[in-house]
C-alpha cells in the first residue's frame, strides 16, 4: 500500500522544507542584525524545528543529518552574531542539541511507520486475489500485482485515483462497486460479497467474478476507508453449469430407459398374467411365479432409479437442521409417536436432498412393526465431528442385519437407507447404526468439521 | 390459558436469559459454549436451564431458574428434562441446589463426591474448602443416555 497519493509532491516538498529553514533562519539573521531586544537573546531556535520535522518524516534517512546541519547553522550564526552575553555558548547548545533531537525522534517514528506500511504493502501486494484499497474519500491506496494482472492497469496509474476510477477497468465507466457501499456503511463491519458477469475483461471474452469487501477501520474503530477483493470464478463456474448439463442430459436420458423399459415390463407382466390362466400344470405355474418375482426385482431396481435421478443436480448449501427435520417429519404419519428434535442452532453443509435422509429414517422408525413410541433427533459434538443422532425406543436392528443395512438389496429396510447414505456421502457426512437390538435404534450421521456449525 | 412452548434458544435469543439471570447470581450467556433451554409461557420465559460445555469438553447444567412469581407451575422440571433430553449424549455434571436435588434425581442425576467433578466445573466452589454442605450445594452427575 503506498502510504498515500502525495499530499505535497517530492519537488515541492523539498521547496517546502527549504523555504521554511531559509525563512526561520532568515529571520534570525534579521532580528540579529536589525538588533533584537536583549530577553530575546539568543534567538528562539523552535521555528526551526518545523522544516526539521518535515524533513524527518518525509526523507527519514536523512533526517538526522539535516537537523544536525541545521542545528549547527542556527549555532554558529547565533553565536557569531549576537552581542557577547556571559555563557552564551552554554545557552546556545542545548538548543542545537534540541533541534537535533526533535529531527532524531521523528525520523525514527517514521522509519517504523514505513516498515510497517511497508510490511502491508507486501501482504496485499502477493495476495493471490486481486486487491485493491481505497481510503475515506474513495481514492486508490492500494492496487496489487493481481489486479495489474487481472485489469491489464499498472498501479501508479491507479493511486491516489478518485472518483471510482477503480470501476472503469470492469465496467468501462465509473460506478459504485462493493468498497463504495462500504464506505456507506453498509455491512455493519462484516464483508459484503457478490458477484457479476463482467464483459470487459480476459481479452473482452467475459469473466465471473465474485467480489468482496470489507471496511478499513482506524484505532477508534471508524470506517477508514475499504478494501475489496476481486476472484474469477469463471472456470468454476462453468464447470458447474457443465456439470449440471451432464446431469440433466443423463437424467433424461435415464428417464427414457427407464420409461422403455417400465413398458416393456407391463408387458412382461400382461404375458405372465395370460400363462397363469392359460397353463394348469403345477411346474409350468412354479415356473411363472419365479418370473414374476424376477419382474418384480427389475420394479424395484427401476423405483429406485427413479429416486435418485436428483440427487447431486443442485449444488450443496448450508442447511439449518432444525427446519429441515421438522419439514421432514411434517408429511409423514406421527400418530402415536413422539418426535423430539433437538438440533436448534446446528446447520450442515449437505446436499438439498438432506431432508429425504430424515424422512427415510423415520419411516423406518414409524414401521408399526418395530414398536417405538418416540423418535428423538439430537446432536453430539465430537473431536472427529458433529453427529447428528435420530434413535428410537422401538425393538432395534438385529445385529445380523446391521452390516447389510446400507447395502442395496431387494428385501428388508429397502432402498432408503441407500438413498440416504448417497445423499449424505456428497458433502462427506458418513452414517452408521450403533442401536442395542431390543432397546431401539440408532443412526449417527457423522458431519466432518468443516461441514458444521452451531450458530 | 397462555400457551406454553419449551425450546433452545437461538443466540440471537441470549440476551433475553441474561435479563432473566440478572436476578440469579448475574449469569451471563455465551453463545460458543452455552446450550440454553426455556419455557416459554405468553411470549415470556419462565424457566430457563444451562449446559455449559468446558475446555476439556466436560458438559456442566446450571442456571436452572424459574422467576418468583413463575414458580410452582412445574416449569423448572419441563425445562431440565428438555435439557437431559437434547444433552443426553454426554454425561452432565452440576452443583445441585440443596432443595432441587430430588428434581434432578428425578432424571437421572445421582450424587457424587466433589472429586468426580471434571476439574473446570470443581474450580467454581473452591471457595466453599470441600464443605459442599455449608455452600448448600450437591455435586451430581447423570450418565450419558436417553
Amino acid at each position: 500500500m503506498n502510504p498515500g497519493y502525495p499530499l505535497v509532491g517530492t519537488r515541492n516538498r523539498v521547496a517546502v522544507i527549504a523555504g521554511l529553514t531559509a525563512l526561520a533562519l532568515g529571520g534570525n539573521l534579521v532580528g540579529l542584525f536589525l538588533g533584537a531586544p536583549e530577553g530575546l537573546l539568543p534567538l528562539p531556535a523552535l521555528p526551526l524545528a518545523i522544516p526539521i520535522i518535515l524533513a524527518s518524516y518525509w526523507y527519514p534517512r536523512r533526517g538526522v543529518i539535516f537537523s544536525a546541519g541545521v542545528a549547527a547553522l542556527y549555532a554558529v550564526t547565533v553565536f557569531l552574531l549576537s552581542p557577547a552575553v556571559p555563557l552564551l555558548a552554554y545557552t546556545i547548545l542545548p538548543r542545537a542539541v534540541f533541534l537535533v533531537l526533535v529531527g532524531w525522534v521523528v525520523a525514527l517514528l517514521a522509519t517504523r511507520l514505513r516498515e510497517s506500511e511497508q510490511q502491508m504493502n507486501e501482504i496485499i501486494e502477493f495476495l493471490p486475489d486481486a486487491t485493491f484499497a481505497v481510503d475515506r474519500e474513495g481514492r486508490i491506496i492500494a492496487w496489487n500485482r493481481a489486479m495489474e494482472e487481472m485489469t491489464g492497469v499498472a498501479e501508479e496509474a491507479m493511486l491516489g485515483r478518485g472518483d471510482r476510477e477503480y470501476a472503469v477497468p470492469f465496467y468501462g465507466e465509473r460506478r459504485p462497486l462493493l468498497v463504495d457501499r462500504v464506505l456507506r456503511g453498509e455491512g455493519g463491519g462484516g464483508v459484503l460479497t457478490e458477484e457479476a458477469a463482467v464483459t470487459r475483461l480476459r481479452g473482452g471474452k467475459g469473466a465471473h467474478l465474485r467480489f468482496t469487501a470489507t471496511a478499513l477501520l482506524d484505532a477508534k474503530g471508524n470506517v477508514a476507508g475499504a478494501i475489496e477483493s476481486i476472484r474469477d470464478v469463471s472456470d468454476q463456474v462453468m464447470t458447474e453449469a457443465a456439470l449440471q448439463n451432464a446431469g440433466r442430459q443423463l437424467n433424461t436420458l435415464t428417464g427414457i430407459l427407464r420409461t422403455d423399459l417400465s413398458n416393456r415390463l407391463a408387458v412382461f407382466y400382461g404375458h405372465l398374467s395370460v400363462g397363469v390362466m392359460k397353463f394348469d400344470d403345477p411346474a409350468v405355474l412354479s415356473f411363472i411365479d419365479d418370473l414374476n418375482d424376477a419382474a418384480n426385482g427389475i420394479r424395484r431396481q427401476l423405483e429406485i432409479s427413479r429416486a435418485f435421478r436428483d440427487i447431486g443436480t443442485s449444488p450443496p448449501a448450508w442447511m439449518p437442521v432444525q427446519g429441515t427435520v421438522m419439514q421432514a417429519a411434517a408429511g409423514l404419519p406421527f400418530e402415536n409417536v413422539a418426535l423430539e428434535v433437538w438440533v436448534e442452532r446446528l446447520e450442515v453443509f449437505a446436499d438439498p436432498h438432506l431432508g429425504t435422509v430424515f424422512v427415510h429414517l423415520f419411516e423406518n422408525a414409524l414401521d408399526p412393526a418395530t414398536g417405538a413410541t418416540r423418535v428423538v433427533v439430537t446432536y453430539h459434538l465430537r473431536p472427529e465431528g458433529c453427529a447428528i443422532i435420530v434413535e428410537d425406543d422401538g425393538i432395534g436392528i438385529p445385529e445380523t442385519e446391521k452390516e447389510g443395512l446400507f447395502a442395496q438389496r431387494p428385501e428388508g429396510y429397502g432402498h432408503g437407507l441407500v438413498l440416504a447414505r448417497e445423499i449424505l456421502s456428497i458433502t462427506g457426512i458418513t452414517i452408521r447404526e450403533t442401536g442395542t437390538p431390543g432397546e431401539g435404534a440408532r443412526f449417527e450421521l457423522l458431519v466432518p468439521p468443516e461441514g458444521y456449525r452451531v450458530v | 390459558m397462555s400457551s406454553e412452548v419449551v425450546r433452545e434458544l437461538r443466540s440471537e435469543e441470549f440476551p433475553l436469559a441474561d435479563e432473566v439471570w440478572r436476578d440469579y447470581h448475574g449469569m451471563a450467556a455465551d453463545p460458543a459454549r452455552d446450550r440454553i433451554f426455556a419455557v416459554f409461557a405468553g411470549g415470556r420465559i419462565v424457566s430457563l436451564a444451562r449446559c455449559r460445555r468446558h475446555p476439556d469438553g466436560s458438559m456442566e447444567v446450571d442456571g436452572v431458574f424459574t422467576p418468583e412469581i413463575e414458580r410452582g407451575k412445574g416449569y423448572a422440571r419441563k425445562v431440565v428434562r428438555a435439557l437431559v433430553v437434547a444433552c443426553h449424549n454426554d454425561d452432565l455434571y452440576m452443583y445441585a441446589v440443596e432443595s432441587l436435588t430430588g428434581l434432578y434425581a428425578e432424571f437421572g442425576f445421582i450424587s457424587i463426591p466433589e472429586r468426580d467433578l471434571p476439574p473446570p466445573i470443581r474450580e467454581r466452589y473452591t471457595w466453599a474448602a470441600g464443605n459442599m454442605e455449608g455452600a448448600e450445594v450437591r455435586p451430581m452427575r447423570r450418565r450419558a443416555g436417553l
